[in-house]
């Protein structure tokens, strides 16, 4: 089964400190102190708050990940467990976005070595003046998979609020809950 | 707006801000957005440096970014995350300054800034780099590019002989150092009964404002009307110092603009300069020389381990055994010894973290308290951790950047060949050539001030 990060939204305080650590996880270097101007600020999970409740909401790296299963380009694959967006074959075309029921997944610029990316066969045209777009790609959470500590926003959220599921501890809890079942008969 | 703010659009209510201040100023229920209570506030900024919470490029129902950074005085274009917590900025005014002929612009950079700046750069934490900051302020079109540690020295000088002077009398001790502005503040607001006791030296900040338009302007034949006096401070609570009304003895404000560690680098970023291939300068003489005292002022124990370095000589006519004074360094808290100073047992205090230093000022309060001189500090590790300094967004980093801006500054200090504040050959000069004397007329109108109860009724 494949892993996930999860959290839980009594202990969660909306202070989008995982955003942060989400963006600096994934920036090769530190974002607020690079010498580029551009920044690529792009966190893959986002803190929800509403009247009632704030959590964070990320990717739960379904087994059957609608957003691979309806990529038209095979860019959604299951690498190591995790759901894993193919940067340079993504084009941008929403599909999965739509697709995920926990809005998990955003459209982002492509940064490369700090640079915005630009496709440079579309051109765009704004009153008058012609330039080029930006690259569009899709971005959601890839459990730091590139980092040997695990996901930062586990480790940076300030009250704990958040867990590392796997599929072992879900076998333990489903035979746990057999059990209990069993001796109720 | 005050320089503090927190952004209503922007605050979740998490409250870490509020854990992490030191006075009890930032109110409001978990969830909520926060308030600030301006008369509490001591302005350290460590709610800004906390404070994690962002616009984010794809917020469409707020406020536009670049609406934002006109309001916070910053930029335009600056392109980092803007954060709920913030202090209200003075480099887009400064920008303007900075183009202005007419203006004869003279710059000073505090000790905790050179041991910060790169790491906006992306070079490593607590990266040492004086000269590439002095080169870059040159860069920017400052006339003159001098030092705050140079009045770091000036009020060892000063401060110094205040402290022989009190303890031979033995009048309003303990004194307190008067260095840190949010210390100050909070002296005034909580505990005016206790202001007898602090030191009446001005900040190295406003000394080095005064003496850049007198002594200076006179060096420079310069009229100091047309000066314009800027600080480069890791601090977001030395505005409100310069701002003070009653700090203006040089005949004009001493200190016009203050900008912090990280505005400097906005600056140095939008005017293109390579900060990182830049070739060392020095700082312009004589009001940019100073010593290995004047440069550990950045940490805590550092303004106490400068008085030492001098007040044993002073006193004692000698010289100072150990030059290194290690007891006194360290981190969070309160600290104390008794140090031998001739026939003289010198029992001392460090205090960093505000919050520390109330149980010091209830026992002199209750008459049990027996230091003869005690050094204050607002924020954690001394001005190495300002609200002013580069934002550390992991908290894991935290410790890290601080121990490395601090071993920075130390290791600057023993390996400057001049290391004691009267050793200084441009403070010798000044005395001998304007000041005359510590404590003496002169300095006592420029570089002394007052304060005042801020308490209210």
């Amino acid at each position: 089964m494949n892993t996930f990060v999860i959290a839980d939204p009594d202990k969660c305080i909306g202070c989008r400190t995982c955003e942060i650590a989400c963006v600096v996880a994934h920036s090769e270097t530190n974002i607020l102190t690079q010498e580029n101007n551009d920044i690529e600020f792009n966190p893959k999970l986002s803190v929800i708050k509403t009247v009632e409740v704030s959590a964070p909401i990320q990717c739960r790296q379904c087994e059957d990940a609608p957003c691979a299963n309806i990529c038209p380009n095979g860019s959604i694959i299951n690498k190591d467990g995790v759901i894993y967006i193919n940067k340079e074959t993504c084009i941008g075309c929403k599909t999965c976005v739509v697709a995920c029921p926990f809005g998990a997944i955003d459209l982002v610029s492509e940064y490369k070595d700090g640079e915005v990316v630009n496709q440079e066969n579309l051109k765009c045209i704004d009153n008058n003046k012609c330039y080029f777009k930006e690259r569009i790609i899709a971005n959601k959470c890839d459990l730091c998979i590139d980092s040997p500590d695990g996901p930062a926003c586990v480790k940076a959220c300030p009250t704990d609020a958040f867990k590392i599921v796997k599929g072992t501890h879900l076998d333990k809890s489903i035979k746990n809950k057999r059990k209990k079942s069993a001796s109720l008969l | 707006m005050s320089i503090i703010n927190i952004d209503k659009e922007l605050c979740t209510g998490c409250r870490r801000c509020a854990n992490v201040c030191p006075v009890g100023a930032i109110k409001g229920e978990q969830g909520k957005v926060q308030t600030i209570d301006e008369h509490k506030c001591v302005v350290c900024g460590q709610c800004v440096q906390i404070c994690s919470s962002y616009a984010s490029q794809f917020d469409t129902e707020i406020t536009s970014i670049d609406l934002k950074l006109k309001e916070r005085g910053m930029l335009e274009g600056t392109k980092e995350p803007l954060f709920a917590a913030y202090n209200m900025g003075q480099v887009d005014l400064l920008k303007k300054y900075l183009s202005d002929d007419n203006k004869y612009k003279i710059v000073q950079c505090a000790p905790a800034v050179r041991v910060a700046l790169a790491e906006e750069f992306g070079m490593e934490f607590g990266k040492l780099t004086p000269g590439k900051m002095a080169s870059a302020l040159k860069k920017l079109n400052f006339d003159r590019v001098y030092d705050t540690n140079f009045a770091a020295d000036l009020t060892i000088m000063e401060e110094g002989s205040e402290l022989i002077k009190r303890v031979t009398e033995g009048k309003n001790l303990p004194m307190f150092t008067s260095c840190c502005p949010a210390w100050v503040k909070f002296a005034e607001t909580e505990y005016p009964e206790i202001l007898n006791h602090l030191s009446s030296c001005k900040s190295p900040q406003q000394m080095a404002g005064t003496i850049f338009k007198t002594y200076g302007a006179e060096i420079d034949n310069i009229d100091p009307s047309t000066i314009l006096s800027v600080a480069v401070m890791p601090c977001t609570c030395k505005q409100f110092e310069c701002d003070r009304e009653e700090i203006n003895s040089s005949g004009y404000k001493d200190v016009d603009i203050v900008i912090t560690t990280r505005e400097l680098a906005y600056l140095i970023k939008d005017m293109g300069i390579d900060f990182i291939n830049i070739d060392d300068e020095e700082f312009d003489k004589p009001l940019g020389e100073y010593s290995g005292a004047g440069t550990i002022f950045g940490s805590t124990g550092g303004v106490m381990e400068a008085a030492l370095r001098t007040g044993y000589e002073l006193i004692t006519k000698k010289s100072i055994p150990n030059i290194d004074l290690k007891f006194v360094r360290g981190g969070q808290g309160l600290r104390t010894a008794t140090v031998e100073v001739g026939d003289l047992n010198l029992n001392i205090a460090i205090v960093s973290g505000l919050k520390n230093v109330i149980p010091v000022i209830e026992s002199i309060k209750e008459g049990k308290c027996d230091f003869h001189f005690i050094e204050v500090m607002t924020c954690p590790e001394g001005c190495v951790s300002g609200g002013g300094q580069p934002k550390l967004l992991i908290e894991e980093h935290r410790d890290v950047a601080y121990k490395k801006r601090k071993e920075s500054i130390y290791d600057h200090d023993s390996n400057l060949k001049i290391r004691k504040s009267h050793e200084n050959p441009a403070i010798k000069k000044l005395y001998d050539e304007f000041l005359k004397e510590p404590l003496g007329h002169k300095s006592h109108h420029l570089l002394h001030t007052n304060y005042v109860s801020r308490k209210e009724i």
